[in-house]
């Protein structure tokens, strides 16, 4: 896919008209990702320092980059703590010292007024981010809001977080992502990975040891920038670990 | 000139770090935010700004009061509060070593440190990713009563300049504009444009800002000790870095 | 108010259950150390200690004051510990938490009580003047292990730095600066070092050099300081859990075998140093007669 290209941008940088996508087609709009911001009528200037991504099939552009306090975006699958629990919500935090995050008891598959989910304070919830305005707090969610089931959302029992770079956990999210250290660890040991883009993975091996090996194999991947025959051998070192 | 020695994003627990080199001075820069911010300092439509000045002997003093408000004035207007109402952007800057000749030299120890401290609460606000409206560079200009103006000059320098006529710090935003000036000592108005522009020549790049295309030919390191090459450099090493892992796969 | 964020439910439990199976989250011994790194700066008397990844630097300056009148023989010594955001956005400006009350007084107790530094020796003339010397100690990363880090720091830096000669001539004193003549080092009487041993699974299971993970889990906290030479300066105990008076012996032992680790990394430090100042000074030597 050639449909990418990278530039380096700082704050204040204007996007010249011929560095971003000409929109074709149904996506007239351009859609503007994070680091990105419009002054009208039609100047694009960039927020923060990184590399101008832009997807001229989607007709979008944003700015990459891997430091700094995850922000949230609707749309985003996180790993929330919960807090506390108030009258309707569960108050959830996506990183630490940040206002809190609401989680409706309502939001669960199967959720009633009568049967409300019961979740331990501290607990970490997998969920999706609803709504994310500068003047509100965010609004999580623990369903699909169309089929009202609950694809994989919900409380995480046991295993371990870890945390990764913002980066790789957007890495991780993208459709065609896997890591070639998971791929080929997945066809020895049975294990589950769930990534929050919070900069959180959660990883439940079973036994201490194979969640803790597989754990810190991500972070070591994050870490060095293990290209994939690095993370095979890696992989390899793993298994003996745990076998 | 010697251009800064930068480390970004070296510290675990902040959001954004940076330790700054230069000339003698050394200080590590760290920022939080977006954070919680306490009710008696929200404000309902714009982020907060907190900055600790915290000297290498000691505990703060008027002195780093009065850097911490100039700080705070400054990049105030160049971070986009409005972008995160009722939160907190914490600043913290530790002073780690500053140039043995530093009290000796009798110029006005809080102009020999802004631009440093500036310079670096730049580099760790970038390296948080906060959003800001541009950059910043700043620069310090010592005019001797008996010879040509001397552009950020070390401390032995200044010891070796003699009398100094007047001591002026400058700092001008990605499109030129001036954002910050302190002047000490006496000086007519054609003597400071002068310095003005002397600073400029330096701080800013030639060209207007805007983005060029990679690959035609972005020098990564000013060589010529200009300060927003210097910035984008210290940028193309972050970006750099952030994006090996995309050469493996 | 800024709190510091509570772990996981999840992370508790790991961290528990991988403790009964012998096994730590960094795959350390259950007794040993992080890796400890210490660098000194271009100016006498700055320690730069990383432990893992906290970060802690000290600092020493001194200056001359008056001694207080009912101490008319002995210099001034203190030691500042603020902390600031920048190790954590819990730590508040002026608003000292309950870990940083703790750990001013352990270095207080550990190292001015214990009578590390000769503050006899400070002394210029008696009733008169004396040198003030303090150490401030800036927390730059926090992972755990603050006490320990700090007091390594403190210590480093003591031996580390040199304060100028004074010339007396009856009421009269004169501080000779660098130029004029050589500074001499400090007077230290012993090194005491801290070693902080947390408890888990009822005082079942003891850790050395927790990090902040688990610190968070811990049911209690011992803190032992000692030197090389086996004799003990201090011991604190924190939190709620009863100890065997046994383990506490064993501890002591182990504590002692980790201090004249310590102890000796510092001075193989101390050395290096020395020895790069040496080649320094011959060539800053040889700069200035070129500049000329």
């Amino acid at each position: 896919m050639a449909a990418t290209s990278t530039t380096l941008v700082l704050p204040g940088d204007e996007i010249a008209p011929g560095a971003l996508p000409t929109g074709t087609g149904k996506r007239k709009t351009l859609k503007l990702g994070p680091g990105l911001r419009h002054i009208p009528p039609n100047t694009i200037v960039s927020t923060v320092a990184g590399a101008l991504v832009t997807n001229s099939k989607k007709n979008a552009a944003s700015v990459e980059y891997n430091s700094g306090r995850y922000l949230p975006y609707p749309g985003d699958l996180v790993i929330a703590t919960v807090n506390g629990s108030a009258a309707e919500n569960f108050n959830c935090l996506l990183t630490p010292n940040t206002p809190p995050a609401a989680l409706p008891h309502l939001a669960f598959e199967g959720a009633t007024k009568k049967t409300r989910p019961q979740l331990p304070p501290a607990s970490l919830v997998y969920c999706r981010v609803v709504s994310a305005g500068k003047d509100s707090a965010p609004e999580l969610t623990c369903m699909d809001p169309a089929t009202g089931k609950g694809e994989g959302l919900g409380l995480l029992k046991g295993g371990m977080v870890f945390k990764i770079s913002l980066g790789m956990a957007r890495r991780l999210l993208t459709p065609k992502g896997d890591l070639v250290l998971l791929e080929s660890l997945g066809g020895k040991v049975g294990f589950e990975v769930t990534v929050g883009r919070n900069g959180l993975v959660h990883v439940d091996g079973g036994a201490v040891k194979t969640t803790l090996a597989i754990g810190q194999a991500i972070q070591t991947v994050d870490d060095r920038a293990l290209d994939d025959v690095a993370q095979k051998k890696l992989a390899a070192d793993v298994m003996k670990k745990v076998a | 000139m010697a251009v800064p020695e930068v480390t970004l994003t070296h510290l675990n627990r902040a959001d954004g770090s940076a330790t700054y080199t230069h000339n003698g001075y050394s200080i590590i820069g760290a920022v939080n935010g977006p954070i919680e911010v306490s009710r008696r300092d929200e404000m309902p439509e714009e982020a907060t700004l907190e900055v600790n000045v915290r000297p290498a002997v000691g505990v703060g003093s008027p002195k780093e009061r009065h850097l911490e408000s100039l700080l705070h004035n400054t990049l105030r207007s160049i971070i986009l509060t409005r972008m995160m109402p009722r939160t907190l952007v914490q600043i913290t800057l530790q002073v780690r070593s500053l140039p043995e000749e530093d009290e000796a030299t009798g110029v006005n120890s809080t102009l020999t440190i802004l631009p440093h401290l500036l310079h670096t609460s730049l580099l760790a606000l970038l390296s948080a990713s906060i959003p800001l409206l541009t950059t910043l560079t700043s620069l310090l200009i010592a005019v001797p009563t008996s010879s040509a103006p001397i552009i950020s000059p070390t401390s032995t320098e200044l010891l070796r300049a003699g009398p100094l006529q007047a001591v002026h710090v400058f700092a001008f935003a990605g499109d030129r504009r001036l954002l910050l000036n302190e002047s000490d000592g006496a000086f007519s108005y054609d003597e400071w444009e002068e310095a003005c522009e002397m600073a400029e020549e330096v701080c800013c790049s030639g060209g207007e800002g805007g983005v060029k295309l990679e690959g035609e030919g972005m020098d990564v390191d000013a060589q010529d000790g200009n300060l927003e090459e210097w910035l984008r450099g210290v940028v193309r090493r972050k970006v750099d870095w952030e994006q090996r892992w995309k050469k493996g796969t | 108010m800024p709190r510091e964020a509570e772990i996981s439910l999840n992370e508790r439990e790991f961290i528990k259950q991988a403790l009964q199976e012998q096994i730590r989250l960094d795959n350390r011994a259950f007794d040993a150390f992080r890796k400890l790194e210490l660098t000194f700066g271009e100016e006498y008397g700055v320690a730069d200690v990383q432990l893992g990844k906290t970060r802690v630097i000290a600092r020493i300056s001194i200056d001359v004051t008056t001694p207080l009148p009912e101490r008319k023989f002995d210099g001034v010594f203190q030691i500042f510990t603020e902390f600031s955001p920048m190790a954590s956005p819990a730590f508040e400006v002026g608003r000292p938490t309950d870990a940083e009350v703790i750990l001013s007084r352990i270095l207080e107790k550990a190292i001015r009580r214990s009578n590390a530094l000769d503050t006899e020796s400070l002394c210029i003339i008696a009733g008169l003047k004396c040198f003030a010397l303090r150490a401030d100690v800036h927390i730059i990363d926090h992972d755990g292990g603050l006490i320990d880090a700090s007091c390594i720091a403190v210590m480093a830096a003591l031996q580390h730095f040199r304060r100028p000669d004074v010339l007396v001539e009856g009421e009269r004193a004169t501080i000779l600066s660098v130029r004029e003549r050589e500074p001499i080092p400090l007077s230290i009487l012993h090194q005491p070092l801290c070693v902080t041993f947390s408890y888990f699974a009822e005082g079942e299971i003891f850790l050395v050099d927790a990090n902040l993970a688990e610190e968070q889990v811990r049911n209690a906290e011992v803190i032992v300081t000692m030197n090389r030479h086996g004799e003990v300066c201090q011991i604190a105990k924190y939190g709620g859990v009863t100890v065997n008076p046994l383990a506490m012996l064993q501890c002591t032992n182990v504590a002692l075998q980790k201090v004249k680790e310590m102890s000796k990394f510092i001075q193989q430090k101390l050395d290096e140093d020395a020895k790069r100042r040496d080649a320094g000074g011959l060539m800053a030597e040889l700069s200035a007669e070129n500049a000329r």
